[in-house]
């Protein structure tokens, strides 16, 4: 570690013999190219995200007398005459919503009969419980006769390679991109001459390796979608700017809180590979994080106002951060699980007990986005049964919300549009932050170059604002964008997931998100009450990044795209002979091969690393 | 599957009302984004809540005060840095009518896509009206007197002059300011002090008879040293015998102003010293000036002193300045201005034309007749002095207003030297000095 510490003390030094006197040249000129950047890197990113032509998975179909073909795009369909039935049979005896046909991780099908009138006959008999399919089975709804053919293993892996053809952007440039941002970033700190430049120089590079570590074991398990993880780094960076801005003695840390998050989003990815074991690990999760409440509140000491923090051997976290991962946990449900009474009542009384727990904490903020976040949730989930028991839920929750905390909310909001008229009491903090916004106008006064990171709680809660000061209100619309652009994938891409749980997940998280931001936005410009959330990815804070990225594993769940998400199982490995997809490149194999493992230790390569596609699935036609 | 992807749209609600709040957000950044930046707390701009960056010039470029390495400098001349000081303000924000608080906006620089930033730090610039040679001047022949003198272009409004004593070196403060000698020295006189004016006021009486006497210009008066009302005697200057209005305005005869003011009544009198601006604040850059004061008495010996200036009258040089500039003007009163090349303004139609060429022309004889042309040399010169009584053995405030002409530009003045004595010489041989001068450097 001296080792290292010496080295960029070093560099530091020798940067500024090179410089020398042109730093403040430097910051004047590079003041414009840091958006510059960062809108081509969320542009690279937003174009490989839209404009990628989806096409959606098949999972089987059945075919109708007449010889129509229904395709099954989804693990679970729902079977009727409504109008959101996925197999629509538009026929009076069929049941608005009259069966559901699901698969599971394993490739079985089971057929269910959701209280239709005319019940569900599966090879002539009518079903009384769920029954499990087998291909060529004929299945009867409302009088309808269709044949049940699910995609065989051979089927999804010639699939899997028909779909693998779009060429992806180069994401590799991307990053590179990104690392000249990060370069910049140091070398405006450097020129700022704080105390510990060596320490902001250092912690830009690790942010940049861990980034490239992430992106090289992410190509090596075969998937090369990068643009969110790309996204994620490019608001992590503006956050190791604020970190450096503010407490650059902190920059190491904060690297080992960024490893720890990445760690997580597999961690969480990998557990939502599996749905069966997502399904069955939720209320564990859910159960954890109660338990991180609970300690948080009879441990905890009341940290400036809010209750929220907990310090364990030395450790400050806060564990509301990381209940948020659980929170959608328990939100998710798949189809099946849906339609069970239980599951409803049980997720209404987890976000019940977080919400009080929160107002108990008198975090008042986090309180407040658990709420809307299971407002989504209920929306998302509110089946005919569901919807009155989450109405009632919901209405409940907002009502001991508001009378729990009420002086509470009385005095945020007092001040609320008003900041300007109590500069030195209730509105401090928010007309610091315009002012010191103001300050910066559209490009900002440089990095490092910044006050209003001295005031209080500025490089979390203000974080827009120190943004806005040093790097300049287009950065910062930029970094609004980013999150705003993950919203729109998990809108675009989740209409795709293989289940209604990974919808769930990546749709409420991104709600979460945007929702996040909105109340750190423009709480702090005094356009929405002040509530001293984070700035998702961006705030300084390891609880936080870590969850973030936590979360970040939900949003990745949903991209269905071929080796897009490694949250997203590819086919297992199946012995094809004598297929007519072969891929010519190997037809000196005979019988090839299609194992995961072996493919993934080919696929290490480092000349591929630059591009979007693995050309080994470009096939001769 | 189906129903719950439609829903999924619930997400996009929500970056709806994140881009509906992040444009309103840049729209009040565009429109507040200067008042944000000009916030005290702002360390951009702001040092300890003091401004720390922009600089202030004189109208030809002379440097009054910038910031060089975070501190406050200003001239290089000890007596602009003495004369300029009211108009640009202390460094420790005592004077809070001076430029360095009325421009505070312009002086941080910011502007809507750089902030408050520039490459060298150094904020934004003011040109002020003022001339730093001309306040030096006028401070000069105040001579350590307390007073105002004042020069204003009466069709820009653009302020040329602007001193008020006592005043002090900022560079060189004195460790107290305890002694009479400084009495109200943070305070700008020009704008912010009223004075009994005197004869200056019969300016207004004047006016008023001339619009609600019809055959003011055929009277005469008689002048007997003083006259009786209301119980008590109303005391002349002099002993003028039979004399016309315009005689009686050049030797400023008490018995003729007494008897035209209750001619006229207190309540015209009142009304006329309303519509010219004595009785109300005004702002100039913003800074509200004091307002002066008539007071409307029901008893004539009050009355008749009210028309001559004393009873309880007072006037704010700033007013008067403005006043005489309406007179220049053809009865438009330029809006007062600080700023160099601020003169969009508009102007107001304060005093009727035609009254205000008779006014124009009997000042002009005030000058011919009583304190002589040869002491305005070159100069077209307009005048009426003013000598305020202050009752007991104070000396009176001496005045001395109205406007002089020179190559076609027409520039208006106030002297006003605190128990100065006689208007006409005290005040009038300042006034003399600082019009040479103003002539000299703006003309």
């Amino acid at each position: 570690m001296t080792i290292f510490a010496e080295f960029f003390d070093v560099l530091c030094e020798k940067v500024n013999i090179v410089f020398g006197d042109r730093f403040s040249d430097f910051t004047h000129i590079t003041r414009y190219i840091l958006p510059a950047l960062s809108l081509w890197i969320l542009l690279r990113c937003a174009i490989s995200l839209l404009r990628e032509k989806q096409s959606p998975e098949e999972w089987g179909y059945l075919t109708l007398p007449g010889g129509v073909r229904v395709t099954l795009r989804h693990w679970e369909n729902i079977i009727g005459r409504g109008k959101s039935a996925d197999v629509f049979i538009n026929y009076p005896t069929v049941s608005r919503t009259h069966g559901a046909l699901i698969r599971k991780d394993s490739g079985v099908w089971t057929i269910y009969d959701l209280g239709s009138k005319t019940g569900v006959l599966v090879n002539a008999a009518k079903i009384k419980k769920p029954r499990v399919l087998s291909a060529g089975d004929i299945i009867n709804i409302g009088g309808v006769d269709m044949i049940f053919v699910p995609i065989d293993r051979v089927g999804e892996r010639i699939q899997a390679e028909s779909r693998r053809r779009f060429s992806r952007k180069r994401q590799g440039f991307t990053l590179i991109l990104l690392n000249i941002l990060q370069l910049f970033l140091s070398l405006q700190f450097i020129a700022a001459g704080g105390e510990h430049s060596d320490k902001v120089l250092a912690g830009f590079f690790g942010l940049s390796v861990v980034m490239w570590a992430t992106y090289i074991f992410t190509r090596i398990i075969r998937r090369n979608a990068f643009e969110l993880e790309t996204m994620a780094f490019l608001l992590t960076t503006a956050g190791f700017a604020v970190t450096a801005t503010s407490v650059p003695e902190d920059m190491l840390k904060q690297v080992l809180f960024l490893t720890i998050g990445v760690v997580l989003y597999f961690v969480v990815g990998w557990f939502l590979r599996s749905l069966n074991s997502a399904v069955k690990l939720k209320w564990p999760i859910a159960a954890v994080g109660l338990l991180l409440l609970a300690v948080n509140i009879v441990l905890s000491d009341a940290v400036f106002g809010a209750k929220n923090w907990l310090t364990i051997g030395g450790f400050s976290f806060q564990p509301s951060e990381f209940v948020k991962v659980c929170f959608i946990f328990a939100g998710a449900a798949s189809l099946d699980r849906m339609f069970a009474r239980r599951n409803l009542i049980m997720f209404i009384g987890f976000a019940a007990c977080c919400v009080l727990a929160l107002v108990i904490m008198s975090d008042l903020g986090t309180g407040i986005i658990f709420f809307v976040t299971y407002l989504i949730i209920a929306f998302l989930r509110s089946g005919s049964i569901g919807t009155v028991f989450l109405s009632v839920g919901g209405a409940g929750l907002a009502a001991v919300m508001a009378v729990s905390v009420k002086p509470y909310i009385a005095s945020r909001f007092s001040t609320w549009r008003h900041a300007w008229e109590t500069p030195y009491d209730g509105g401090y903090q928010q007309t610091r932050t315009m002012s010191a916004a103001a300050s910066g106008g559209l490009f900002g006064v440089g990095a490092g170059n910044g006050w209003l990171e001295n005031v209080f709680a500025a490089n979390t809660d203000m974080v827009f604002g120190v943004i806005c000061e040093e790097l300049g209100l287009i950065m910062a619309v930029i970094l609004i964008f980013t999150v705003l652009l993950m919203a729109v994938y998990a809108f675009k891409y989740a209409s795709n997931a293989r289940s209604s749980f990974y919808t769930i997940a990546s749709v409420s998280t991104a709600s979460l998100l945007v929702f996040q931001m909105m109340l750190n936005v423009l709480g702090c410009v005094d356009i929405l009450p002040f509530t001293g959330v984070t700035f998702p990815f961006v705030s300084k804070g390891g609880s936080s990044l870590i969850a973030c990225f936590g979360l970040l594993a939900f949003l990745k769940a949903c991209d269905t795209r071929q080796n897009a998400s490694f949250t997203v199982k590819m086919p297992k490995k199946v012995k094809i002979k004598n297929s007519k997809t072969k891929a010519v490149r190997y037809d000196t194999h005979t019988d090839y091969d299609f194992d995961e493992e072996s493919d993934a230790a080919n696929s290490g390569r480092v000349d591929n690393f630059f591009d979007g596609y693995d050309d080994r699935w470009m096939k001769d036609d | 599957m189906t129903k719950i992807k439609r829903r999924a749209a619930a997400v996009i609600l929500l970056v709806v009302l994140m881009l509906a709040g992040l444009g309103f957000y840049i729209y009040s950044y565009y429109k507040d984004g200067m008042m944000w930046a000009s916030f005290p707390a702002n360390q951009s701009v702001y040092n300890n809540g003091r401004l720390s960056v922009g600089t202030i010039t004189d109208r030809d470029g002379e440097i009054l005060a910038k910031v060089s390495n975070g501190q406050r400098k200003y001239s290089d001349d000890s007596a602009v840095r003495k004369s300029t000081l009211h108009v640009i303000g202390d460094r420790y924000g005592n004077i809070g009518t001076g430029a360095l608080y009325l421009f505070e906006e312009e002086l941080t620089g910011f502007d809507h896509i750089n902030g408050t930033y520039s490459k060298e730090g150094e904020g934004g610039t003011v040109t002020l009206s003022v001339s730093a040679a001309l306040n030096a001047a006028a401070y000069e022949a105040l001579n350590g007197r307390k007073g105002v003198v004042a020069v204003c272009d009466c069709v820009t409004g653009e302020i040329l002059c602007m001193v008020s004593s006592p005043s002090f070196d900022p560079d060189n403060m004195p460790e107290s300011f305890e002694a009479p000698q400084y009495d109200g020295v943070y305070i700008n006189r020009f704008l912010s002090s009223v004075y009994t004016p005197g004869s200056v006021f019969k300016l207004v009486t004047i006016a008023a008879a001339i619009e609600n006497i019809p055959d003011l210009e055929d009277r005469t008066f008689i002048c007997t040293g003083s006259y009786e009302t209301g119980g008590g005697d109303i005391v002349c200057t002099g002993y003028h015998g039979e004399i016309t209005v315009d005689e009686a305005l050049a030797v400023s005869c008490n018995c003729v102003f007494g008897q035209l003011a209750e001619e006229v009544g207190a309540e015209t009198l009142g009304e006329y010293a309303d519509k010219y601006g004595f009785t109300e604040s005004f702002a100039i850059n913003g800074v509200f000036t004091e307002s002066g004061k008539y007071e409307i008495s029901d008893h004539s010996y009050n009355v008749a002193w009210s028309g001559i200036g004393q009873y309880n009258d007072l006037v704010n040089p700033s007013a008067m300045l403005r006043f005489v500039s309406a007179v220049a003007n053809g009865g438009y009163a330029p809006e007062l201005t600080m700023l160099k090349g601020d003169n969009a303004a508009d102007s107001e139609y304060m005093i009727k034309n035609s009254t205000a060429t008779m006014l124009g022309e009997m000042m002009s004889y005030n000058v011919y007749r009583t304190y002589g042309e040869e002491r305005f040399a070159g100069i077209n010169m307009h005048a009426k002095s003013g000598t305020a009584e202050l009752g007991g053995d104070i000396a009176p405030h001496s005045w001395f207003v109205g406007y002089g002409e020179k190559d076609g530009k027409t520039l208006a003045f106030v002297v006003v030297i605190e128990n100065g004595g006689s208007g006409s010489s005290a005040a009038g041989n300042v006034a003399a000095t600082v019009m040479q001068k103003a002539f000299d450097i703006c003309g």
